[in-house]
């Protein structure tokens, strides 16, 4: 008896000591932006900015983490003056995602149920010359689009990490379903 | 010379047996702000459209049928959501797709608008649809063709070229378009 408390006991220190050391995850919310999500690593804020045909230029905030060779970044452009041609937006914006990539998946995403589901798109790809594979979903609602995207770079290797999906699922447009105690996102100045 | 003269009108005559399928025919609104191309005649009518999002709405119906391949057009005013665009544009893929055999989901891009182009196979044999859905200046646009069973051409090229012919610049419409009537 005494063996076997001592072997799951050392096997358990084994286990701890040589696991790699993984961020916890946080659930991050912004109120003045309508979204919550979760990701590991320490988030850093800026901006940027995109140019769509459709689109044409815009300032975008970026909320972005590294954890594991992983790289988590979400992205929210304001269209409020263009709300009405979302479709049109949401479409380009993933047509320039897939551009030069080789798509392994494009499905549906819907976050939220019934009247309130706010519906948009999934989609995997490669990225070339080896540059690691992402993760990227997008949504229009409230005259914003959002657009999470999880990349695994080579450093890390593991396409497969069910990580990229984890941040991707964690969207939410109710703040209700935000995790009790998320941080507040500080938007840029 | 005159082998080869008879071998012309042999084809001829031949090519004379062919089923006679109607001309393709290019149909505008000018309210409704687009034009395509179908076979045989349309026919305007009005049918209901409900979605948890989009909730219920009233619809106008283009429709022709010509070789057992059935031609829709399904125009569904939303302007007064047209700020959920996005969604109800994915809404409406998604309920087409619902339970069906996917095989094809990809992009439509018309005249500055982004949409998505589907193809299913319908349940119990039913034949296979391919439809576009687009979301324009408040109204939803899905237009739908389905060979059906007595057809059994399912890889016709007839539905791709339907779905792709809309246009929503006008000025791309052939001169001889035919204006749609609106249902009363």
């Amino acid at each position: 008896m005494r063996s076997s408390s001592l072997a799951i006991a050392s096997g358990l220190a084994l286990v701890l000591a040589t696991a790699p050391a993984n961020a916890a995850w946080k659930s991050y919310i912004s109120h003045t932006l309508g979204f919550s999500f979760e990701a590991p690593g320490d988030l850093k804020t800026e901006t940027g900015t995109v140019r769509g045909a459709i689109a044409g230029p815009q300032e975008t905030i970026i909320f972005r983490s590294v954890d594991d060779n992983i790289e988590y970044k979400v992205t929210v452009i304001n269209f409020t003056q263009a709300a009405a041609e979302g479709a049109t937006l949401l479409g380009e914006m993933h047509f320039m995602f897939d551009q030069g990539k080789k798509v392994l998946m494009d499905t549906f995403g819907r976050v939220e149920p019934g009247k309130d589901a706010v519906y948009g798109r999934k989609v995997t790809a490669d990225l070339p010359n080896n540059g690691g594979r992402a993760t990227a979903a997008f949504y229009f609602t409230k005259g914003h689009l959002y657009m999470l995207q999880a990349t695994v770079l080579p450093a890390n290797g593991d396409y497969t990490s069910p990580d990229p999906g984890r941040f991707v699922d964690s969207i939410a447009f109710n703040a209700t379903r935000a995790e009790q105690g998320s941080t507040e996102l500080k938007l840029p100045e | 010379m005159r082998f080869f003269s008879i071998a012309i009108l042999a084809g001829a005559v031949l090519a004379g047996t062919t089923p006679a399928e109607a001309a393709w025919k290019s149909y505008i609104s000018h309210p409704l702000g687009f034009s395509f191309e179908a076979p045989g005649e349309i026919k305007a009518e009005k049918g209901t459209y409900r979605g948890a999002v989009a909730g219920a709405h009233d619809t106008t119906v283009f429709r022709s049928t010509e070789d057992n391949i059935e031609y829709k057009v399904t125009v569904i005013d939303m302007s007064a959501q047209a700020n959920n665009a996005a969604s109800l544009l994915n809404e409406a893929t998604y309920i087409f797709q619902d339970d069906r055999k996917l095989l094809m989901d990809t992009f439509g891009r018309v005249d500055r608008q982004y949409g998505r182009k589907l193809t299913i196979d319908l349940p119990n044999n039913g034949g296979r649809s391919t439809a576009a859905f687009y979301f324009v200046n408040g109204r939803l646009i899905e237009l739908q063709a389905t060979v059906l069973p007595a057809n059994g051409d399912v890889d016709s090229p007839d539905m791709g070229r339907f779905v792709d012919s809309v246009a929503f610049f006008t000025v791309r419409a052939r001169p001889d378009a035919t204006e749609l009537t609106l249902p009363k």
